[in-house]
């Protein structure tokens, strides 16, 4: 997959504000290259069932801040 | 012991010194920064160099000691800290001359941490622009150099750091890690770098970061000192809710346990894939001298590594939300390589950011299961030697790799996974390539564990080929 240099100056024009140059973009083709090559590579991951990782906890007794070392 | 006798000592060897009143911190401050200055135009390792204030310092932390407030082993200790943590009063540059001027009002927690155990702040220490590489070549403040061979990079992005401390002018320094930033000069510059497990440490004070995986580590030159800047820095924040709440341990209490008994993971896909001849055989010869000394290591699979890369795209996609602002104003006061790399975070799409995300949790999961059955993971911490300065390409394995900018990543390809699981992993110095470069093993422990590192570390450290060896600047 390539995404068109005029996509991608678009992209940078209305978000960004500014213009980024043909040879601009060429210094930063070889990102866009990564991200594309390693989104082939997802495509076969089954993603539907995964959790979030995100846990909170609440401090408590000997486990909260004080009295741990540390400082 | 005097002037330079002085300087090559660790941490945990002058301690007592300090504490009896043998050593005086403020004559080990002063051959500190004049060490510092002699090496500055060979090595251009601080932005900053904090000279009177590191003096006052000492003389305060002297005149404690003497009334006997003794504060623990840091007390005294010249450090160094990477220029993008906080230092009130004191410039923070981050590397860029769009932050040239950068005096943040408030310490970051870690360097609050340090002060408050007696540690002697040198300076702030150069960086890649924007802690965004592994070369530590700034395109403002210049390029810092490696002290086993001055052509050579120092690894980054804590490259001032790395350097600092194989040169003897700091006893320990601050760096970030991102992608490796602490492990990448750890193992180039031949000291041990640690990154602690995501949450041990606050990240308060940590500027223009991103919101996935940096972590704030020490770079020192043994596991011990390693062990004791970590009981300094760890602990809950309460004002940074990514720190969790765990107690933290005695750290140096397992340093002399060994390895007996304990079970190493050699993973037997990813990690030992494309490596540097001499960086193979270093690592096989470590896990070697690990099993002679009683630990037992056993092949493991990490099949999810496939999927690494999509860590990448989220990271890219951070990148560009906390470089807005400064896009913004100051565009054109970017260095190129940071520049072009971040822009490219602007083409993530946001469904693509969320199935990196829930890939990272794959991988993380893996992980955990896996340090079910091992104690550590044992791994080369990079797959290649440091590469020359001026080098914009290496050839590696029969390809062609960039070393900065958009598209780089090779050097951090083995360290960049532990910033995604939060894992803990140290660097440790297991040997030189033929041309004299430092190569670096790599330990990986489940979450919250990293007296392992440091038990294991310690055992190896006694029998490593580096064990001895100095770089070339200073006499090695």
């Amino acid at each position: 997959m390539r995404v068109s240099d005029e996509t991608l100056q678009g992209i940078i024009r209305d978000y960004n504000g500014f213009e980024l140059s043909a040879e601009e973009l060429e210094l930063v083709r070889p990102e866009i290259d990564f991200y594309l090559a390693q989104l082939a590579v997802l495509d076969d991951l089954e993603l539907s069932g995964v959790m979030s990782g995100r846990l909170l906890r609440m401090p408590s007794g000997d486990e909260s801040a004080s009295g741990q070392g540390g400082e | 012991m005097a002037g330079h006798e002085l300087l090559s000592s660790t941490i945990s060897e002058l301690a007592p010194r300090i504490r009896a009143g043998e050593v005086s911190p403020v004559e080990l401050t002063e051959a500190a920064l004049n060490h510092a200055g002699a090496m500055q135009p060979r090595l251009n390792t601080f932005i900053t160099l904090l000279g009177e204030q590191a003096m006052a310092q000492a003389r305060e932390e002297e005149q404690a000691i003497a009334r006997g407030e003794y504060k623990g082993p840091l007390q005294g200790i010249p450090i160094g800290i990477k220029d993008n943590l906080a230092t009130a009063g004191i410039r923070t540059t981050l590397g860029t001359k769009v932050l040239a001027d950068n005096v943040p009002e408030e310490d970051a927690e870690v360097v609050r941490r340090c002060r408050a155990a007696g540690a002697v702040i040198l300076g702030k220490e150069n960086l890649e622009e924007f802690a965004a590489g592994a070369t530590s070549n700034n395109p403002h403040f210049g390029a810092v150099r490696n002290p086993w061979a001055t052509e050579h990079i120092p690894g980054g992005s804590s490259g001032g750091g790395g350097a600092n401390v194989a040169a003897e002018v700091t006893f320990a320094s601050l760096g970030t890690d991102l992608g490796g930033s602490v492990r990448l000069p750890g193992a180039f510059c031949g000291v041990v770098g640690l990154k602690q497990t995501f949450g041990r440490v606050s990240q308060r004070g940590l500027l223009v970061t991103s919101f996935n995986g940096d972590h704030i580590g020490p770079m020192t030159r043994s596991v011990a000192d390693s062990a004791i800047m970590l009981q300094a820095l760890a602990g809950y924040d309460p004002l940074d809710p990514s720190t969790v709440p765990v107690p933290v341990p005695d750290y140096t209490a397992g340093l002399g346990r060994g390895v007996r008994g304990l079970r190493l993971g050699v993973p037997s896909n990813y990690y030992y894939e494309d490596l540097e001849p001499d960086v193979e055989d270093a690592v096989r010869r470590a896990i070697v001298a690990l099993e002679e000394l009683g630990a037992v290591a056993v092949p493991v699979e990490l099949p999810a590594m496939k999927y690494i890369g999509a860590v990448r795209m989220a990271a890219m996609s951070d990148a560009i939300v906390t470089h807005e602002p400064f896009l913004r104003a100051s565009r054109e006061d970017y260095g190129p390589d940071v520049l072009y790399r971040t822009l490219g975070g602007q083409f993530v799409l946001g469904h693509h950011y969320s199935k990196a995300m829930k890939a990272q949790r794959l991988i993380q999961e893996e992980y955990a299961r896996v340090l079910q059955g091992v104690d550590l993971l044992v791994t080369p911490t990079t797959p290649l030697c440091a590469p020359r300065i001026d080098a914009a390409y290496v050839e590696h394995c029969g390809e062609r790799h960039r070393v900065r900018g958009a598209g780089s990543g090779l050097v951090s390809r083995n360290t960049s996974p532990l910033n995604a699981t939060g894992h803990p992993a140290i660097t440790l110095p297991c040997g030189l390539n033929r041309d004299g470069l430092p190569i670096g093993l790599q330990l990986i422990a489940a979450g919250f564990r990293e007296e392992l590192l440091f038990q294991a570390g310690a055992a190896y450290e006694g029998v490593s080929p580096s064990l001895g060896r100095r770089p070339a600047v200073v006499g090695g």
